[in-house]
């Protein structure tokens, strides 16, 4: 089951002027129904413009977007609808936070759904539980909470709006290994709890292997291939032809395999490469 | 928002680029006093042509030019109209109540229409579509630094400009982020009445001030590591020459406006009194 389709989508920034930049070429492309979908390309392939179109943010020049198979550009009156059933949370999402209480900049897109108060509670809670925020914090401001902190609320706030699609872009960047595993943990915790469809955007192929079932490789505002994680991290040559990696181990493992040494395929974590090693000395 | 231009600047290969900033500055004042000096129909229809051959010389898109002129057509409505019936004389062509509209009022309206077009024309033709705002500021910079004997902060005012100037994309392109990121949290800018309105630029405008002030405060940290202490014993990267072309712009322009002058006395016609 297709969540999202593109078909035939171009995008281009700056069209009749002099800084003209074509940012998607004729993308056709689809997003399974509750799976984890990655993005990976280059600064400057298109993923975060193609986040951008998914919410109706921006309109594409040419192309068609269906949302559980309804062009999401069908009725410009009810755009907001679009927004909320499909969260976007964009890249340093930390700097959006305005209101005085983290509880408050939370509920700010529940309440622009004009749910009720204690619907709103309910879910501010449940957000904050999702992305590990602890209640102390939610009555301090967020100006005042740590870098890591203010990205959880930021998230917690498309959170709170109970999205069918949570799209994400790159949302661990820039923190540290502690906070990456708690922004990623919450965002499965989210979709575990809600079944919701995930499209993501990072640089870490590590991550991206841990976290994806499906990924979408862009190039220049072109699709380059789409499949199942282990699909296109098989690719490694083409992969590294543009430019981009596979996971470490993911690596080394065909090189050993090149060397023809019999390991296992789909191996991405340091833990599994190292049994898979021991494995070859038994 | 990749598309944010600095200022009005239009990148073009045309003799009007190429001329040196500082002199550009000259001569668009030069170019405004013609505008002023112009009193009969000869010399307006001198500045007209001179308008034209800069639009020519410009290669820049005529609807940009137009663009160029809406911000001061209400000013220039306003002026034809107390023009048109303030202005007495002695061939009265139409009077009603109080309101009187002589042929000399006619001359004097469209004379100030044209002045004001070409003013605008030629001054954004001359200076912000064919020199980037940094060559702005720094032939400002050069041509205000004869005043440091007054002990102004001449170079201080110009690092201030260039920085006002390099914030605008910025902060522009950081405005449509927050925008951005407020609408997918359900904000709509353009419903509701005027109060929701103003309510509703709360959340862009917060996150909007936070930035600025980090921003800010990150590059003064940046220009302190590189040293920066102001602009004494301060050398350029780029030092920008005058040629030959600078000069013979110079004196096609000082031609011109002596040729205004002499068409404004020995031109026919109506004579404008302001």
């Amino acid at each position: 089951m297709d969540k999202i389709r593109l078909e035939h989508v171009s995008f281009v920034y700056g069209d009749k002027t002099p800084f003209r930049a074509e940012a998607l070429h004729d993308v056709s492309l689809s997003f399974g129904a509750g799976r984890v979908t990655g993005l990976i390309g280059h600064t400057g392939s298109g993923k975060s413009t193609m986040l951008q179109l998914l919410n109706g943010l921006e309109k594409p020049n040419e192309g068609k977007i269906y949302l559980d198979g309804q062009d999401i550009f069908a009725k410009p009156r009810e755009m907001r609808q679009i927004r909320f059933r499909v969260g976007l949370v964009m890249q340093y999402p930390e700097y959006q936070l305005f209101e005085e209480t983290v509880r408050s900049d939370i509920a700010f897109g529940p309440r622009n759904m004009g749910l009720s108060d204690e619907e709103i509670a309910v879910r501010v809670t449940e957000a904050a539980n999702f992305t590990g925020l602890p209640s102390a914090l939610l009555d301090k401001s967020p100006f005042d909470l740590s870098g890591g902190e203010k990205r959880r609320a930021a998230i917690a706030g498309v959170m709170a709006m109970r999205p069918e699609v949570l799209v994400l872009d790159e949302p661990a960047a820039g923190l540290d290994p502690r906070g990456r595993d708690s922004i990623l943990g919450g965002v499965r915790a989210y979709k575990e709890a809600t079944g919701a469809t995930v499209i993501i955007v990072s640089h870490s192929m590590e991550d991206m292997a841990m976290f994806c079932d499906d990924l979408v490789v862009l190039s220049k505002g072109k699709v380059l291939f789409t499949g199942t994680r282990n699909e296109v991290f098989s690719r490694v040559r083409e992969l590294e032809e543009v430019g981009l990696a596979v996971p470490q181990m993911a690596r080394l493992m065909m090189l050993l395999r090149e060397k023809g040494l019999p390991v296992p395929e789909n191996i991405y974590t340091v833990s599994a490469a190292t049994e898979a090693v021991a494995a070859l000395f038994e | 928002m990749k598309t944010v231009s600095l200022g009005q600047y239009y990148p073009a290969a045309s003799p009007l680029h190429r001329l040196d900033a500082r002199m550009k500055v000259c001569l668009s004042i030069l170019f405004i006093v013609c505008t002023f000096l112009a009193k009969n129909i000869c010399a307006f229809a001198a500045l007209v042509a001179a308008m034209l051959i800069l639009v020519a010389l410009s290669r820049i898109p005529l609807r940009l030019i137009l663009r160029a002129v809406r911000p001061v057509l209400f000013i220039m409505v306003f002026t034809a109209v107390v023009n048109l019936f303030v202005t007495k004389g002695e061939n009265l062509l139409f009077s009603w109540w109080k309101l009187q509209i002589f042929r000399e009022g006619i001359y004097n309206a469209s004379f100030m229409l044209v002045r004001i077009i070409t003013l605008v024309v030629g001054s954004s033709l001359l200076l912000t579509y064919t020199t980037t705002p940094i060559q702005l500021t720094d032939a400002i910079e050069s041509l205000l630094s004869p005043l440091r004997v007054f002990r102004l902060p001449v170079h201080e005012f110009a690092m201030m400009m260039t920085i006002a100037l390099r914030f605008i994309p910025l902060l522009s392109e950081e405005t449509a982020k927050i925008m951005n990121a407020q609408r997918a949290r359900g904000v709509d800018f353009s419903v509701g009445g005027p109060v929701r309105r103003v309510q509703s630029l709360v959340p862009i405008l917060i996150p909007l001030f936070v930035s600025s002030f980090r921003r800010a405060d990150e590059l003064a940290t940046a220009m302190e590591c590189r040293c920066y202490r102001g602009g004494k014993g301060r050398t350029k990267m780029t030092i920008p020459h005058l040629h030959a072309r600078d000069g013979v712009a110079l004196v096609l322009l000082l031609l011109f406006g002596t040729g205004i002058v002499l068409l404004n006395r020995y031109g026919y016609g109506y004579t404008m009194t302001r």
